[in-house]
């Protein structure tokens, strides 16, 4: 299986960018964009879609450390 | 004010005997100025002092540029006799020929390890590297600069699908792959990280990996890493800087180098 080539890096990059742009202005409600999603796991390779998806999670989280600040998660032995 | 500075001779016994003392060793204030004598206006004596001031003050400032100048040149000579046989690699380019560090003495390199199945970190690299290259290109008194792309990923890209992808870049951007040990061997003398991630139904996986452009200067030296953060035009001023500090010592004699 060849890699992608410029053209089609492109048009899943371009893929990607739509569904994002969906789920910033649903709230990133899913169901409301499936459409996307669907033409998303088209253009690309089902290894990309994986690195986007981890990726997205990781700006999220990012962007909450950004506003929110960092909050240890709650640990079940606590003293 | 010049005749009150003069040294004048002590004709008086440190303690004068009782009663007054005589006329002449009235205590003179030495540095009283005579009445009518004629002093520097002040604007006159703020500029004495403030030549004053400059002068050891640019002093200072070349004793401390010659200190530094010194010091860069120590460190590159240190790392010139590291560098011999570090950093090397034993690999092939895309006509198949083979490749080694050797084979780029005398060229600035710029170095990236990446895969062509990367999904976005490597095409954008390989951009940026490729937007370098060409700002470097325009200074017409630039040493030949060599871009490399060596795979972390060598079974599947060989030399026919590294040229594939590296059309889409600088057209002198050279693609390097070899063995699955030359290019372990080649990722670990550069101390980049590689790892290849699981393979799905299609077989398909990809490669995690250090994001790294290394620079390497034309005795083999290892110079510079530009990572994500660095955007072409800062890779271009840094290597520029470099090269700059690289005129000010002098190169080894590649004739053992060959």
């Amino acid at each position: 299986m060849a890699a992608p080539t410029k053209a089609e890096r492109k048009a899943c990059w371009g893929a990607r960018d739509e569904f994002w742009q969906c789920l910033d202005s649903h709230g990133d409600d899913a169901a409301k964009c499936e459409k996307l999603r669907r033409a998303f796991e088209s253009r690309c390779p089902q290894q990309w879609v994986k690195h986007f998806d981890k990726r997205r999670d990781f700006l999220k989280y990012k962007k909450k450390l950004e506003t929110e600040g960092y909050s240890p998660p709650e640990a079940a032995g606590k003293a | 004010m010049l005749r009150s500075l003069r040294p004048i001779p002590q004709l008086c016994p440190r303690l004068c005997p009782p009663g007054p003392c005589p006329a002449r060793c009235q205590p003179r204030r030495r540095l009283a100025v005579p009445p009518g004598a004629p002093r520097l206006p002040l604007w006159q004596r703020l500029c004495v002092a403030g030549a004053v001031a400059g002068a050891a003050a640019a002093g200072w400032l070349y004793v401390r540029h010659e200190k530094e100048r010194q010091q860069r040149s120590r460190r590159l000579q240190q790392l010139r006799r590291l560098a011999l046989g570090q950093g090397d690699f034993q690999l092939r380019d895309t006509a198949g020929a083979a490749r080694s560090k050797a084979d780029f003495l005398g060229r600035w390199v710029l170095l990236y390890f990446g895969f062509t199945h990367c999904p976005d970190v490597c095409p954008e690299e390989l951009e940026k590297l490729s937007r370098a290259v060409e700002l470097l290109e325009r200074d017409p008194a630039l040493p030949p600069l060599q871009p490399l792309f060596v795979t972390v990923d060598p079974e599947r890209d060989d030399a026919a699908a590294l040229e594939r992808y590296l059309r889409d870049f600088h057209p002198r951007l050279l693609g390097l792959t070899g063995t699955p040990e030359q290019v372990r061997a080649a990722a670990s003398a550069f101390r980049v990280y590689v790892s290849a991630g699981p393979r799905d139904a299609d077989g398909d996986y990809v490669v995690d990996h250090s994001v790294l452009t290394f620079l390497v200067d034309p005795d083999g030296v290892f110079r510079d890493c530009y990572g994500r953060s660095r955007t072409a035009e800062e890779v271009a001023r840094r290597l520029s800087h470099s090269r700059n500090g690289h005129l000010i010592a002098p190169s080894v004699p590649r004739n053992g180098l060959g």
